[in-house]
């Protein structure tokens, strides 16, 4: 039924063009098929050390929610004066703000054009929504049960870990649902405290340490990665420190965890980058490299 | 390409798989025997329809009106001999000018009753060259058998033929006085039942008798020069007294639409367009029902004549809807104001008010507790519970100070019985309405309170989770949020969710109680929308004189011989009392609310108020 | 020969309501002949069809015409779309079936791998189908006809008309399913040999069970007209959906650059889409409202009037298995720019197309080279181009090759249940393998036990519109009463 090619034919060559008869059955298959397949076109090279400098984002957001949460303990035990960690809070927050312009030299404020006045703004609205609704707070959850309240709080911190911006570009991530859900965290906990005052500092201490510190840190690593390798290793340290006080076991845990997160996890990833076969040819969706949102602005 | 042109082109009626596919072979009773198809049968057949109070007329002519497209005839009357041609043909183009009827002779009748008329067969041939028509109908009945033939005679083949002509027999009263209606219902499995392709048809043969009334005035016994038999109406007396009415109804309804026309005036006047006043109007459904009753004197009564069947049916069913009002509203006046009634009634309010108010507040005082073991805010659950408590207390003190005029309210209100039932009905929804009023502010309160904060708290679970809602593309974006908006915007969202239990639970209560209120004003308006709407005109004709309504027709085989012709019995078939109700329902005003239930559950998921009566925007529409 | 007739007149007589099945099983007992050898009965199912518009659906119509003019008998099966559901006839006594199933997203149907079974086994059975021929790899219909039709030990054949990636999650999951589909399939058909060497890859078939079979495009719809075109100034016309596949995001670079650099050159931009609002902010601040004009959906019939307004046709697809618009573009007249992605290198030879790199920079070099030649006027006279382009696709030739293919298929068995189970266990994985397995078996027994409740024999044989006992086909001869018909059927 189909002609066979013939010797003419071979001459001739098979060519990969459609407009052409061409003197070959349709299920002809030549010798460059699928000669445009390629594999691991967009495969990256890890090198150790530089995943282990990246992995540094994770462990500093699972140190935060590690110090949150050994304040919050503190708070709860009355072991803390509200006063004293308000004070602390207060001037390590001045000083993180001289350090976030001093680390660039200002360029990145004149970047945003971000004033002081509404920075000065920002803060005085933290601080009186707070307070003023502190009370509010106070009595909100009194009537849910504690341990509803626990398992609320330790969903949103595990959701506010999960959609961390860590700079991958992956569509779950949101840093605005991150961080909400770390200050629904934050005042679901602080309504547990005993007083008003405790919740007022508890809620405040929370935006310092889930809102402000990510930003400081990101400047860090940005403009002085070895300051940043050591902000790190201290805020480490001193976060099992805590957790040492309260429980042992969990700090050796904890330890564990972030010793396998920056050492372990970054191995495993360089040795299954081995296995990676990913296709790709001409029937590929092209990818549109450029940024087109230049002509919209 | 030829996609489009070819939908064009696309041919045929789809037809709905399940049933045509997957169902078993269907039956083939709509299907001929043989493979002639059936629209065939109507071009070869003739039907003559034939009264049967003619079947034992003497022999005479047959006049009737002939319908080409149908290859029918439908036979009126039988004029005797001795005539003069001349004469009978004045005498039917009088009629067909009145009755707007080409009524024409149509052929022959010949009752051998008489052995010595055997010869008139010849003479009745002979007729059909003075009055041409064509074709021309032979109809016999021979003497001592039930059989009859029928030849017709045409011009161009001068052969008689008898085989293709079907008899039916009818009853000229009932056609002449039934209604044909459009058949809505499914007859199908009635055997003999001739449905929606032939009503067409049928409704011509009816329409031909209603109109040809006036050949029927002719009484038996005139001494016209045309001796006719058809059907006669016996009872001429008691028509008289039908005159005679018809007669003093004229000055009557005169009279009252003046008055109503009064009555109307005073009630658009300006005094009740000022905004309180007309917004009162407008809620209030005695108003709605007097309003509507004024409108139905007005068409009752007016002077003008009812244009057709529907209309003079119409207006027969509000007359007797209206008089069995009032029967029934008479009826509770004489039950009212015997042994001081309204006066039981009245000390038996004030306790019922009082005590209603009490279970509210031991509901509230429970909901300020722990209500069924829920944990709600104790801060704002006291202040909500205060704030429904004085409500009550309010309510209370209303009441009372109402309390020594509620008898004499009650006595006037009664009084109003006289203009009907469903008046004393929508009254009593009032002041239903009145003394529940407490429910339906706390329903308002909470469902505000709670529409509120599921709006709050929709928007800000958007801002949750960084989108927010494009009013200009109808969708949610994502947006980029400053800091402090993020916090406030939690802070707020946590605070919200959870109060939202607290006011749920508020809101779920008076909603129950509202819903309760509603049914039984609803449970009123039913009752009155029944007597509003019901034809109670319709039903009773369709009960006493079941021809009057027909849905269609029957026929039934009297004998069927080869070589006779096929001779039926048209019987008429009573239109079902649903349809009757279904066609002559009186038209309300509606006052249900027009959700269905799907959006009904979703308002009130939303904390959207619902409203027993008309919303303003729905009466613009 | 008068059945058709005598069906109209039934029809005529029992309204619409009444069911054809008994009437045409009435007139049609004892005709079951064998057909003629070397003609098939073929059913092309897809759940895209008319009234929905696009390259598949005339792909099938297309198609099924010329088949019907070769002399095959064939059938389309596709699900109701809104108020069409049922039988209808389309030109020459092409018989459509709108199935009511219910349809889950962009068109295509909801599938449980069962619950269509009933449906199609009995048009299968009614038509006495031989051939099960599926197109489009996005059609859920098409694979369940496909499952069914070997179950029924029909021979089966697939069309793909799109390209798939393997990087992302989604796409591993319909590739396997792709697999599944098609790893007992006789043959199938590709539109192009990218497309061709994507779908043996998705599949893991073996290529020589592989056609390429390209689209094509009836010539004497798309004929050039010079005076349409204002020479005074450039036009390029843009016609495509306005979706993130088809590259609208570089248009929205393409149009401003362009735009800025050459004062006298138009846009047009025909079809509709989410994209489209790119488009209209691009227009907006660039205040280019009397240079770009965006039309909007477009008829197909009007496709051609907004084409021959044009000098050069840009496409801008980043994913494309065969590209129509620029072969009616080039038919035309037109000068094709394109991205070079795809199968569209394939489509047009090398002098009737500037191919370029997906990226705005690259198009807009190939747009200048086109406007420079344009300016110069060394491009090609349009008639020339159409007469070149002409002779490339008709669909008579696309009609004969898979006359081919079908003659080839009908010569091959259908693999019985156990070498079916085999196949499907050796050929996608254990989980999967078995899964499928498994469901071929239930497929089978609900098969059997359809066949007891309804067994085939009392299944009524519909009439042919078309094929070697078409009805349609033959009468032409009785003039009179095909015109009766004709009649009959516009007053419907």
């Amino acid at each position: 039924p189909y002609p066979e090619p013939s010797v003419r034919c071979e001459v001739v060559g098979w060519q990969k063009v459609l407009y052409e008869r061409q003197p070959f059955p349709d299920n002809y298959v030549d010798q460059r098929f699928l000669e445009e397949l390629r594999k691991n076109v967009s495969a990256r090279k890890y090198q150790y050390w530089s995943v282990v400098f990246e992995s540094g984002v994770v462990i500093q957001q699972l140190c935060s929610v590690c110090v949150f949460l050994v304040i919050w303990w503190y708070m709860d035990e009355g072991l803390l004066a509200p006063q004293w960690l308000f004070g602390t809070g207060l001037a390590s927050s001045l000083v993180g703000y001289v350090l976030f312009d001093l680390i660039d030299g200002g360029t990145g404020r004149k970047k945003s054009g971000r004033t002081r006045w509404a920075d000065l703004k920002s803060a005085l609205v933290f601080i009186t929504f707070t307070y003023g609704f502190s009370p509010v707070l106070k009595t909100l959850t009194e009537s849910v049960s504690t341990d509803t309240i626990y398992a609320m709080s330790v969903f949103m911190l595990l959701g506010h870990l999960i959609f961390f911006d860590y700079g991958a570009n992956a569509a779950i991530v949101s840093s605005t649902l991150s961080l909400n859900m770390a200050i629904f965290a934050s005042v679901c906990l602080a309504s547990r405290l005993p007083r008003s005052l405790h919740a007022f500092i508890m809620v405040t201490f929370a935006i310092q340490i889930f809102a402000l510190w990510p930003m400081l840190q990101k400047k860090l690593k940005a403009c002085t990665p070895c300051s940043y390798v050591g902000v790190t290793l201290l805020f480490a340290l001193s976060a099992l420190v805590g957790l040492l006080t309260i429980s042992g076991v969990g700090a050796i845990l904890f330890a564990l965890l972030l010793l396998s997160i920056s050492c372990l996890c970054p191995y495993y990833l360089i040795r299954l980058q081995l296995f990676k076969e990913n296709i790709h040819g001409p029937w590929d969706e092209a990818e549109i490299k450029e940024d087109l949102s230049r002509f919209l602005t | 390409m030829g996609l489009l042109s070819g939908g064009a082109a696309e041919a045929g009626q789809g037809q709905a798989i399940p049933a045509g596919l997957l169902g078993p072979p269907r039956s083939r009773r709509l299907q001929p025997q043989g493979s002639a198809p059936r629209s065939w049968i109507p071009t070869m057949v003739l039907k003559v329809f034939f009264p049967s109070c003619c079947s034992s007329a003497d022999s005479g002519l047959l006049i009737g009106r002939w319908i080409p497209e149908q290859n029918s005839a439908v036979i009126l009357a039988v004029v005797h001999f001795p005539f003069i041609p001349f004469q009978v043909k004045q005498y039917l183009s009088e009629v067909q000018k009145v009755s707007q009827v080409d009524i024409v002779v149509l052929g022959t009748w010949c009752n051998n009753k008489q052995e010595k008329e055997e010869n008139l067969g010849k003479f009745l041939d002979d007729l059909g060259t003075i009055f041409s028509h064509e074709p021309w109908l032979q109809i016999s009945k021979e003497k001592g058998s039930k059989f009859w033939s029928c030849h017709t005679l045409s011009r161009q083949a001068d052969t008689p033929t008898e085989d293709q002509v079907i008899l039916v027999y009818y009853d000229q009263r009932k056609v002449m006085l039934s209604r044909l209606h459009p058949p809505e219902i499914s007859l199908d499995n009635q055997p003999g039942v001739i449905t929606a392709p032939d009503a067409s048809k049928l409704a011509a043969v009816f329409d031909t008798v209603a109109k040809s009334e006036v050949l029927f005035m002719t009484d038996r016994y005139d001494d016209g020069p045309i001796k006719l038999t058809h059907w006669q109406s016996e009872g001429v007396e008691a028509s008289i007294i039908v005159e005679l009415a018809k007669q003093a109804s004229v000055p009557v309804c005169m009279l009252l639409t003046g008055l109503l026309s009064l009555v109307s005036g005073l009630c658009k006047s300006r005094i009740f367009k000022f905004w309180p006043v007309s917004f009162i109007w407008s809620k209030l459904s005695t108003c709605e029902q007097v309003r509507y009753r004024l409108e139905h004197l007005r068409f009752v009564f007016s002077n003008q004549k009812a244009e057709n069947q529907n209309q003079l049916m119409r207006k027969a069913n509000i007359f007797v809807s209206l008089l069995v009002d009032v029967a029934l509203g008479i009826l509770l006046l004489s039950w009212l104001y015997r042994k001081n009634r309204i006066g039981q009634l009245a000390d038996a309010l004030i306790p019922v008010a009082d005590h209603v108010a009490r279970e509210l507040q031991d509901l509230l005082q429970w909901l300020m507790g722990v209500p069924a073991g829920l944990k709600m805010n104790r801060a704002l659950d006291q202040v909500l519970g205060r704030f429904f408590l004085y409500h009550i207390h309010l309510w209370i003190s209303y009441i009372h100070l109402l309390s020594p005029f509620i008898e004499m309210i009650l006595w006037y209100v009664g009084l109003s019985a006289c203009l009907g039932l469903t008046v004393v009905l929508s009254i009593l929804s009032d002041i239903f309405a009145l003394l529940t009023f407490h429910i339906y502010c706390f329903y308002v309160y909470g469902a505000r309170l709670y529409c509120l904060k599921i709006y709050g708290l929709s928007s800000l679970w958007r801002l949750f989770r960084g989108k927010k809602w494009n009013v200009l593309r109808q969708r949610v974006d994502s947006c980029s949020y400053d800091l402090d908006q993020l916090f406030i915007g939690t802070l707020l969202f946590t605070i919200l969710l959870f109060l939202l239990p607290t006011t749920a639970l508020y809101y779920l209560v008076f909603t129950l109680l509202r819903l309760l209120v509603v049914i039984v004003q609803g449970l009123i308006h039913l009752l009155v929308d029944l007597i509003d709407s019901l034809p109670l005109y319709s039903i009773g004709l369709r009960f006493c004189r079941s021809y009057r309504l027909a849905a269609g027709v029957k026929f039934r085989v009297l004998e069927q011989e080869e070589g006779r012709p096929l001779r039926l019995l048209m019987q008429i078939n009573p239109l079902s009392y649903g349809s009757v109700v279904q066609t002559y329902r009186l038209p309300t005003y509606s006052c249900y609310p027009k959700d269905t239930w799907g959006s009904l559950c979703k308002k009130l998921f939303f904390g959207e108020l619902i409203y027993p009566w008309k919303q303003k925007g729905d009466k613009q529409d | 020969m008068t059945k058709s007739h005598l069906n109209m007149a039934y029809r005529r007589v029992n309204g619409p309501g009444q069911s054809l099945t008994s009437i045409l099983s009435h007139n049609n007992c004892g005709i079951h002949q064998p057909c003629r050898t070397g003609t098939h009965n073929i059913c092309m199912v897809s759940d895209f069809f008319y009234p929905n518009m696009g390259g598949v659906e005339s792909h099938i119509y297309q198609l099924s015409q010329c088949l019907i003019e070769r002399g095959h008998k064939v059938i389309i099966v596709t699900h109701a779309y809104g108020n069409r559901k049922g039988i209808r006839y389309l030109t020459s006594g092409l018989k459509v079936y709108y199935l009511p199933l219910k349809v889950m997203y962009n068109q295509s149907t909801a599938t449980t791998l069962f619950h269509s079974l009933p449906l199609l086994r009995y048009i299968f059975v009614r038509e006495r189908v031989t051939i099960i021929h599926s197109h489009s790899s996005f059609s859920a219909m098409a694979h369940d006809a496909l499952f069914h039709a070997k179950t029924m030990g029909l021979q089966t054949v697939f069309t793909d008309h799109s390209l798939f990636g393997f990087a992302d999650v989604s796409s591993v999951l319909t590739n396997k399913l792709l697999t599944v589909s098609l790893c007992d399939t006789n043959h199938i058909i590709c539109v192009s040999y990218t497309s061709k060497e994507n779908t043996v890859l998705r599949a893991a078939l073996n290529p020589e069970i592989v056609s390429v079979i390209p689209n094509a495009v009836d010539p004497t719809d798309f004929t050039p007209d010079p005076f349409r075109r204002d020479d005074n100034v450039i036009t390029i016309v843009v016609i495509s959906r306005l979706v993130y596949r088809k590259g609208i995001d570089l248009l929205s670079g393409i149009i401003p650059e362009l735009c800025q650099k050459y004062p006298d050159l138009n846009f047009i931009v025909g079809g509709e889409g989410p994209k489209r609002i790119i488009l209209e902010e691009v227009r907006e601040r660039y205040q280019l409202h009397d240079r770009v004009r965006l039309l909007g959906a477009l008829e197909h019939q009007d496709v051609r009037d907004v084409l021959v307004q044009g000098h050069i046709f840009l496409n801008t697809s980043l994913t494309e298995a065969f590209c129509m618009a620029i072969v009616e573009a080039a038919s035309c007249g037109l000068q094709v720019v394109s991205t070079r992605v795809g199968g569209i290198p394939e489509v047009l030879p090398d002098n009737l197309i500037i191919l370029c790199e997906p990226s705005v920079k690259s198009l807009c070099d190939g747009l200048e080279r086109a406007i420079s030649q344009q300016k110069s006027g060394t491009l090609p006279d349009p008639e020339k181009i159409h007469n070149k382009v002409k002779t490339f696709y008709t669909w008579r030739n696309v009609a004969e090759r898979t006359e081919k293919v079908y003659d080839r298929v009908s010569r091959e068995v259908v693999l019985p249940m156990d070498k079916r189970l085999n196949r499907l266990i050796s050929h996608c994985g254990p989980v999967t393998g078995c899964t499928f397995a498994l469901l071929a078996v239930l497929n089978f027994l609900f098969l059997i036990f359809l066949r007891w409740l309804t067994p085939d024999s009392i299944i009524d044989i519909a009439v042919d519109a078309t094929g070697p006992n078409g009805a349609w086909t033959q009468q032409y001869s009785y003039s009179k009463k095909g015109e009766e018909n004709k009649e009959i059927s516009e007053s419907r």
